[in-house]
């Protein structure tokens, strides 16, 4: 391995997991080096930690500043960024906290952080001009099964035991009570932004079914099986126009990924 | 219509004056037109992941010459340049058409791993070798010269066989690369390896300047000692009052060259930083009165 190699990895090494004897043979700055080394350690720490608890300020709201921030101080050793992009940072973090100590015996907690991280994603989102109806119409039924919708880039379907959708309307309008009981409730959400605002609605089974599924990828057809399963009554047509009357989808194309004109 | 030479005039008058970092929160404000800037430096990292405020940066070039400072490319890492990052870096540059597109003689990825800080590298011919082929790389990716900064050092290595004067010139011979002098780092590295700032300023690469910048650093201690203080580069507050005046040193050897105010925590209003960046064409505008640029030591 080259020199230049293994010292980066002896470095990097050092800084996520903060032990600098690992490298304190082969560096030089001020009276002890290793001292020196730990600005470096407690940068990476800290400026992810502090972007993690930006992220997700309700959930630190919910379930306390100490514990998220002990959460998301051991997130950061265990699992460092992918990305140059520290806007992308921390997807999953919510199924970690809700892993993390105390936080074990907070069932709520994962869904209410996870809902947090879809507001936050679909807040910066920019819309893309919708598919109009007619665009849709006038594709053979048979053919437009086999199809695929992309949805707005602001659109995000959350299913939750819990009613952690009016805990996240309390804290957005800064208007929680002292006391709440959190409603242990199948709840199914769409949530939409653009460009700053959020909307959350509970969608019924069917539609939220038939929704999730084409935000997931899986074709018309396949989505519409879905949520006939959900229920029997389901009509993909009601389904379609309601969809793209609501301005959800942009554009429509085949299994490999061809537009369809 | 204003002519290509008058456009290209007015262009380098901005540049002339100082700019300041533009960062999220002040995005909106900035977009919506008031106040005016001479020129405005972004992190291309914070608006990659951002839909929405990368729409508000096409609206902000449109009226304000752009520079864009990565983070993360990583030019010192081993491994290599995370192409998938310099290609996302390449598409906004062809949006935006920045005057200058800058980064750090540092690395931060590690096997895939961001580590969110510019490590330091140590100044061996290896590390040259590698560094050149990834500022190669990156420069032709992007079809124009990288500008490379000088980091803010808190720790050398003892396999180092050149100084980071020596390391960023023999780069620039190398590559054709431009350089950012941070004057900040230049002090602050100064005062924590315990070497000669106006010495470097002196020694800098001057043919290869392209851009100067200052920022705010804080003072800690790692012991009770009171020679065990520590400049940490933060940029959280005003630039120090010897940081203005290495400055007005590195302008009377430099020339003008385009400078910005880099404040990143603990950000105040754009009237602040703004106050800061007129602060520092005051400094230029005394440094530069009746002098001429220094000829290049041999």
């Amino acid at each position: 391995m080259p020199l230049l190699a293994d010292l980066q990895q002896r470095v990097a090494r050092a800084v996520v997991t903060g032990d600098g004897e690992l490298v304190a043979t082969t560096l030089l700055g001020g009276a002890d080096p290793r001292q020196r080394l730990r600005i470096h350690q407690r940068h990476y720490e800290t400026s992810l930690t502090n972007a993690l608890r930006e992220r997700y300020p309700a959930t630190v709201w919910l379930a306390g500043v100490d514990l998220v921030t002990a959460a998301a101080s051991a997130y950061v050793r265990e699992r460092p960024p992918r990305t140059p992009c520290i806007a992308e940072y921390g997807g999953d973090f919510a199924q970690f906290l809700a892993g993390y100590g105390r936080a074990a015996a907070l069932p709520y907690l994962r869904s209410f952080a996870e809902l947090e991280h879809a507001v936050a994603d679909v807040s910066i989102a920019t819309d893309v001009p919708p598919l109009t109806w007619p665009e849709v119409a006038n594709i053979d039924p048979e053919r437009l099964l086999d199809l695929h919708l992309t949805l707005q880039p602001g659109l995000r379907y959350l299913h939750s035991a819990w009613g952690v959708d009016e805990l996240m309307t309390m804290y957005l309008a800064d208007s929680a009570p002292a006391t709440f009981v959190l409603p242990e409730a199948d709840t199914l959400v769409e949530i939409r932004g653009a460009r700053g605002t959020v909307c959350m609605t509970r969608l019924d089974a069917r539609t939220f079914a038939f929704r999730a599924a084409l935000h997931s990828g899986r074709s018309i057809g396949a989505a519409a099986e879905i949520a006939l399963e959900r229920d029997e009554t389901f009509d993909a047509g009601s389904a379609l126009v309601q969809l793209t009357q609501a301005g959800l989808a942009t554009r429509l194309f085949n299994a490999s990924g061809g537009a369809i004109s | 219509m204003r002519s290509a030479v008058a456009t290209r005039y007015a262009a380098r008058q901005s540049l002339c004056r100082a700019g300041i970092g533009l960062r999220l929160p002040h995005l909106a404000e900035v977009a919506g037109g008031a106040p005016s800037f001479s020129w405005l430096e972004v992190h291309p990292e914070n608006f990659l992941a951002n839909p929405h405020a990368h729409e508000l940066l096409l609206e902000v070039a449109q009226h304000t010459m752009l520079s864009l400072h990565t983070v993360g490319l990583s030019v010192g890492s081993a491994e290599g340049v995370d192409r998938a990052h310099l290609a996302r870096i390449r598409s906004l540059v062809d949006e935006i058409d920045p005057f200058l597109v800058s980064g750090h003689l540092a690395w931060s990825t590690h096997r895939g791993d961001f580590l969110n800080d510019l490590l330091p590298l140590p100044y061996d011919d290896e590390t040259l070798r590698i560094v050149a082929a990834h500022v190669r790389e990156v420069q032709d990716a992007l079809g124009r010269p990288y500008v490379i900064e000088n980091p803010a050092s808190y720790v050398g290595f003892g396999a180092s066989t050149m100084t980071e004067v020596e390391f960023l010139g023999e780069l620039a011979e190398r590559t054709g690369c431009q350089l950012l002098c941070d004057v900040s780092n230049v002090f602050l590295s100064a005062a924590n390896m315990r070497f000669d700032a106006y010495g470097y300023i002196d020694r800098f690469p001057i043919d290869a300047v392209a851009e100067l910048h200052l920022g705010g650093f804080t003072r800690e201690f790692e012991s009770e000692s009171a020679d065990s203080e520590v400049l940490i580069d933060t940029h959280a507050g005003p630039i120090a009052e010897p940081v203005w005046d290495l400055y007005a040193h590195a302008l009377r050897r430099f020339g003008p060259r385009p400078t910005l105010i880099e404040w990143d925590n603990d950000l105040p209003t754009l009237a602040r930083l703004t106050a800061e960046a007129a602060h520092a064409d005051d400094v230029a505008a005394i440094a530069l009165q009746g002098t001429r640029p220094h000829a290049v030591a041999g």
